[in-house]
């Protein structure tokens, strides 16, 4: 049984299909970008609130953790796109469909969101390792609860996460591709778009696979750059 | 409940497509986790044309998106298969080929937290490589490692959702399907987030019970 | 029933075994002692195949064990092992751990298997922990419940691996009277171990090994006595406290 399918690689080069990739490639890396800024943000506020001696703000962290995490990312994604909207009541939800680019907004909201759960977790886990003596250390010298966190706690935690953040940088990239499902033209989408127009699908999707390795890659490497110029010494680091 | 009334007209359609969401997970958890298997002791393998091959595939598939690897696969069948293939199967073999990596990755955890002695002990019995793997390193590994897994589990539960994007008729998909006529979305994608956010929750509780009973020193 | 000659292993540039020259005889019981880090237990180990080595020849009742074409699996159904760290398999029973090998390699069926396995436990003195997991046995318990795993092939060699070296001083001595049972029953041992009292009581020889090499033998009252060597008496000064 021969293949009855040619492969046509120059799809990928091709204009305008050389074209729409690297659009999507762009539109790609935006997402990735725009959204982790949120996710690290919102992350790090909620991570500490998840820890802090006042019940409800503990509920309130928890209880943001345990939504964004249990709720599938497409989920998420439609609810804000096609509901939310019309959480703004009726007069206001009009206005709002009728922005342009307006999956490309709740996109990176969303992905911002949903990321910020898991780095909440992380943010979490960094404090738990810190010794509980640390905590004290920097109380008895008189520093606030705020500024302890702020100048102590904090960049000491962060420094110890940036493994599993850079899990969570690279995860946030590959769901950026969820956003395909909202019209977003990111990198996925245009892998779809090529093979419509040429059927050639086989290789549109391949040649996406590659760019997402390169980006890992890029990923990896920046965030090793940054785990060795804040390295604690002392510390058990890798190899 | 005049608030879930668009949700309540189309229960059955709806109901239907979790229906197949439910089918989707369980077969790509039975055969992820074979496949993990397999994947995890390839990964510990001394024989390099077995590591080798096993390494690149996990690598590569960790790193590019569930979506894609959900689209390649929908273009790759029918030139395999020599005709078009149906959403169902295609979703089922893309999930087995790209969880397995994920199983792979914590039963490899798994196998390399069993001591050695214990492996030793077994071939000092005269049990062989097939023996010594099937009766003591997988059994004492999934025991060890059954939080991780539950957990994973419940995120290949959640990640059927992207079979959408090849038509499949599971949960979502149908649930915008009804939206379109509807236009009631707060209620659907509110029903269909909070049914995700009960089950998921469920299962990380008693997953965290089983990290408890661990105490029962493996 | 065991020839060593010459044998020595290299683990890299390490040497850790060299030129070891030994019989054994049916029969016979022989404790090897000596500081860590002298290759006692690797030695041990490449007697049932587990660790290949370079050069030299072992020889258990006519098979060669380095020799391409021995069927090592089979080679160990003769040997039995016993573990420092007793090395039993968590997941399953005392029961469970004895039956699993007479059923999956002599392919006895359970029944069979397990009428062995409580005589067994009878044998090393705890029948009534046959269905308990290893978790909730004690240290002493777990070691008997090795030592009749291994006895359920019905080996002709018994080696032990620093039995009573991970056991609490109170529950020595029930692991050294079923070994001295074992002995005293015939079996061929070899025990590494620094129990000089179990040595005294039955051993045939008793060797000292330091740096892969073995520096002295003799049979216990010769060796307790009058060692030849200054470090066989070093060490001893230091052991028999």
């Amino acid at each position: 049984m021969g293949l009855a399918y040619k492969f046509d690689w120059g799809v990928l080069w091709r204009q305008p299909y050389g074209v729409w990739l690297l659009k999507g490639i762009w539109l790609t890396i935006q997402l990735g970008l725009l959204g982790w800024i949120i996710a690290f943000a919102l992350g790090i506020f909620i991570g500490t609130i998840r820890i802090s001696p006042w019940r409800w703000l503990r509920f309130l962290g928890t209880a943001y953790v345990e939504v964004f995490r249990n709720v599938p990312f497409l989920v998420q994604l439609f609810f804000w796109y096609f509901a939310g909207p019309m959480l703004f009541g009726h007069s206001l939800q009009f206005r709002i469909n009728a922005i342009i680019g307006l999956n490309y907004y709740v996109a990176i909201v969303a992905l911002g969101l949903y990321t910020a759960s898991r780095v909440a977790e992380h943010v979490r886990a960094g404090f738990g390792s810190i010794a509980r003596d640390q905590y004290q250390a920097a109380l008895s010298t008189g520093l606030t609860e705020v500024q302890m966190y702020r100048y102590v706690i904090i960049p000491y935690a962060l420094r110890i996460i940036i493994p599993p953040l850079t899990t969570e940088f690279l995860t946030i990239f590959k769901n950026s591709s969820v956003a395909m499902t909202i019209g977003v033209a990111e990198t996925t989408f245009m892998s779809y778009k090529i093979d419509s127009e040429t059927f050639h699908g086989l290789e549109a999707t391949t040649g996406a696979m590659v760019i997402y390795l390169i980006l890992g890659l890029a990923v990896v490497k920046l965030m090793g750059i940054l785990e060795s110029r804040f390295r604690i010494a002392g510390l058990v680091g890798r190899k | 409940m005049r608030m879930f009334d668009a949700v309540a007209k189309n229960i059955s359609f709806l109901l239907g497509g979790y229906w197949i969401t439910i089918k989707l997970t369980m077969f790509a958890l039975a055969g992820g986790i074979s496949l993990g298997i397999l994947v995890g002791l390839g990964r510990i393998s001394k024989k390099k044309w077995v590591y080798y091959p096993v390494t690149f595939y996990v690598n590569l598939i960790r790193n590019i998106p569930l979506i894609l690897v959900i689209f390649w696969f929908y273009f790759v069948m029918p030139i395999i298969v020599g005709r078009p293939l149906d959403p169902f199967p295609s979703a089922v073999i893309s999930f087995i080929i790209f969880e397995a990596t994920y199983f792979g990755e914590i039963l490899r955890a798994g196998f390399q937290s069993v001591s050695k002695g214990q492996i030793d002990a077994g071939y000092s019995t005269g049990l062989n490589y097939i023996q010594t793997t099937r009766y003591i390193l997988i059994p004492i590994a999934v025991r060890r490692m059954l939080p991780s897994m539950i957990t994973q589990s419940i995120v290949t539960y959640q990640d059927t959702c992207l079979a959408f994007v090849i038509g499949l008729h599971e949960f979502v998909r149908r649930t915008t399907i009804v939206d379109n006529f509807e236009v009631r979305s707060i209620q659907l994608f509110g029903f269909v987030a909070i049914l995700f956010l009960i089950t998921c929750y469920i299962s990380s509780v008693v997953s965290r019970r089983f990290e408890v009973k661990r105490e029962r020193g493996y | 029933m065991i020839e060593i000659r010459d044998l020595s292993k290299w683990y890299g540039n390490f040497q850790v075994l060299d030129n070891i020259n030994e019989e054994i005889k049916q029969g016979q019981t022989v404790v090897v002692c000596g500081p860590s880090g002298s290759g006692k237990s690797t030695l041990l180990r490449c007697i049932n195949g587990l660790e290949p080595f370079q050069k030299g020849e072992i020889i258990v009742d006519g098979v060669s064990v380095s020799d391409r074409s021995t069927n090592l699996y089979k080679l160990r159904t003769e040997i039995g092992m016993v573990f420092q760290r007793f090395e039993l398999y968590p997941h399953m029973t005392a029961m469970q751990n004895i039956t699993l090998a007479p059923m999956k390699v002599r392919n006895k069926s359970k029944k069979e298997a397990e009428v062995k396995a409580m005589e067994l436990l009878q044998r090393v003195g705890i029948p009534e922990k046959a269905h308990e997991y290893p978790a909730n046995l004690s240290g002493g318990q777990q070691q008997r419940v090795a030592i009749a795993r291994s006895l359920a092939m019905e080996p002709k060699i018994m080696m032990f691996d620093e039995p009573t070296s991970a056991l609490d001083p109170e529950m020595i001595k029930e692991v050294l009277d079923v070994m001295i049972d074992l002995s005293k029953g015939g079996m061929t041992m070899i025990v590494v171990t620094h129990e000089m009292g179990f040595a005294r009581e039955v051993a045939d020889e008793i060797i000292f090994m330091d740096e892969g090499r073995i520096i002295e033998r003799g049979t216990d009252i010769s060796f307790f006595k009058n060692p030849k060597n200054p470090r066989t008496k070093n060490f001893l000064d230091k052991i028999l406290l």
